[in-house]
């Protein structure tokens, strides 16, 4: 299903933002974008980025989280299809790795489950 | 006090020491006398009335009178560093600057732009002119319209349960479970490969409409739930006369992708936000984030 969270109805007159403002959208834009200019009260936006991680947002820039030594989204399959692949193949991997115990299991004590044992 | 200049009692406003009892925040760059004074509602609920400060003959800041208590630096790291806090500030950060825009082409400063002082905001500041008068020019007219791709996951994203129940210790039964996980796999693969290129005629006929657009990261699963994979965060700039086209050619490319479990979302207008920063950026990034001293 497609979905279209704004109504063409609105004129050409300025509608004052979107009616759904999530935070994420928000924060991505309030902390990275334009013109920066080097306050007085020093808030690193940097510090702030940190923050917003916690809160577990991608809002950062590649650039700024390169310099703070982050670089999660090259292994997060949400940001890179090459990282999916091999979360794919990690993930594969794994289940063989599962499987095989299982098996060398089953054989050493017939059946490892006891649970249905009657 | 509207249609008055701007006033601030109790404090000199050239005072350049750290130790002021009120911070200036600035929310934007705007068009001098774009208005006088924004409503009550606007700017931080402890400070004053949202004003603008004149810079040169054609531009002013939207700028508010903050109490240092609440806005001194380690006032402000603690407060930010909580996160229903710093949404609080976000939004009205944002909505100060949505409302300002409705008089005219605003440049967004990031959160937390704050001096002590007019004097020192007004060296600050018009120290990039430049960058502010060409900004203006850039998105005049124009909004930013965010449009996001996602592919819903059906249910097969967690592992498939092992066969625990297989009885005996046949070797079968282990490589019948590894062929069912490698054809989910290439489903999986499949269908992420169908909603990519989804999400490029998505961008591609936003982009015939749009005079400029950005590619943003996409969120996370945490923003976004584990059931939707967000394949693009595109934000376009576009003449504000054209919305209801992109609606229209955005509703098309959204139907055609319908059939893939792939969601187009659209949201706006926004303030340019994302088409402000200064077009010959890397001279400037030594002066973003890190390097505020």
């Amino acid at each position: 299903m497609t979905q279209l969270d704004f109504t063409p109805a609105g004129s050409a007159a300025y509608t004052p933002g979107p009616s759904t403002t999530n935070l994420a959208d928000i924060l991505e834009r309030v902390l990275d974008k334009g013109i920066v200019i080097a306050g007085d009260i020093k808030i690193d936006l940097l510090d702030i980025e940190l923050l917003t991680i916690r809160l577990r947002l991608f809002v950062s820039s590649v650039e700024t989280a390169k310099r703070a030594g982050i670089d999660w989204w090259e292994t997060d399959p949400a940001l890179s299809s090459r990282a999916a692949e091999s979360a794919l193949a990690q993930e594969n991997r794994e289940l063989r790795e599962r499987v095989a115990a299982l098996e060398e299991g089953a054989g050493d004590d017939d059946g490892g489950e006891t649970g249905e044992g009657s | 006090m509207p249609g008055l200049p701007r006033t601030t009692p109790g404090r000199s406003a050239d005072q350049p020491c750290s130790d002021v009892a009120s911070a200036l925040w600035v929310f934007a760059v705007c068009h001098a006398g774009a208005f006088a004074e924004l409503p009550s509602g606007a700017g931080h609920p402890e400070g004053g009335p949202v004003t603008l400060l004149r810079l040169d003959d054609l531009l002013s800041a939207v700028v508010q009178d903050v109490p240092s208590s609440r806005f001194s630096e380690e006032v402000l790291k603690q407060r930010l560093a909580d996160p229903g806090e710093l949404e609080s500030c976000a939004r009205t950060h944002h909505r100060t600057v949505t409302a300002a825009a409705e008089h005219g082409p605003v440049v967004p400063l990031p959160l937390a732009t704050l001096f002590n002082g007019e004097a020192r905001a007004r060296a600050a500041l018009c120290a990039r002119l430049p960058h502010f008068h060409a900004a203006l020019t850039r998105v005049r007219g124009r909004e930013e319209w965010a449009v996001k791709v996602s592919l819903r996951q059906t249910g097969t994203a967690s592992a498939p349960s092992a066969p625990q129940d297989a009885p005996g210790g046949q070797a079968g039964a282990g490589r019948a479970y590894l062929t069912r996980v490698r054809g989910r796999e290439r489903e999986r693969v499949a269908r992420h490969e169908q909603a990519v290129a989804a999400a490029a005629r998505v961008h591609r006929a936003a982009s015939a409409l749009a005079v400029e657009s950005v590619q943003r990261r996409p969120h996370s699963p945490q923003i976004t739930g584990k059931d939707r994979l967000q394949l693009m965060n595109a934000a376009y700039l576009v003449d504000r006369g054209r919305a209801l086209d992109l609606a229209t050619v955005l509703q098309r490319a959204g139907a055609d992708a319908a059939s893939a479990d792939v969601e187009v979302e659209v949201s706006g207008p926004w303030v340019p936000y994302s088409f402000t920063e200064p077009v010959e950026a890397p001279d400037d990034s030594p002066e973003r984030a890190g390097s505020r001293t």
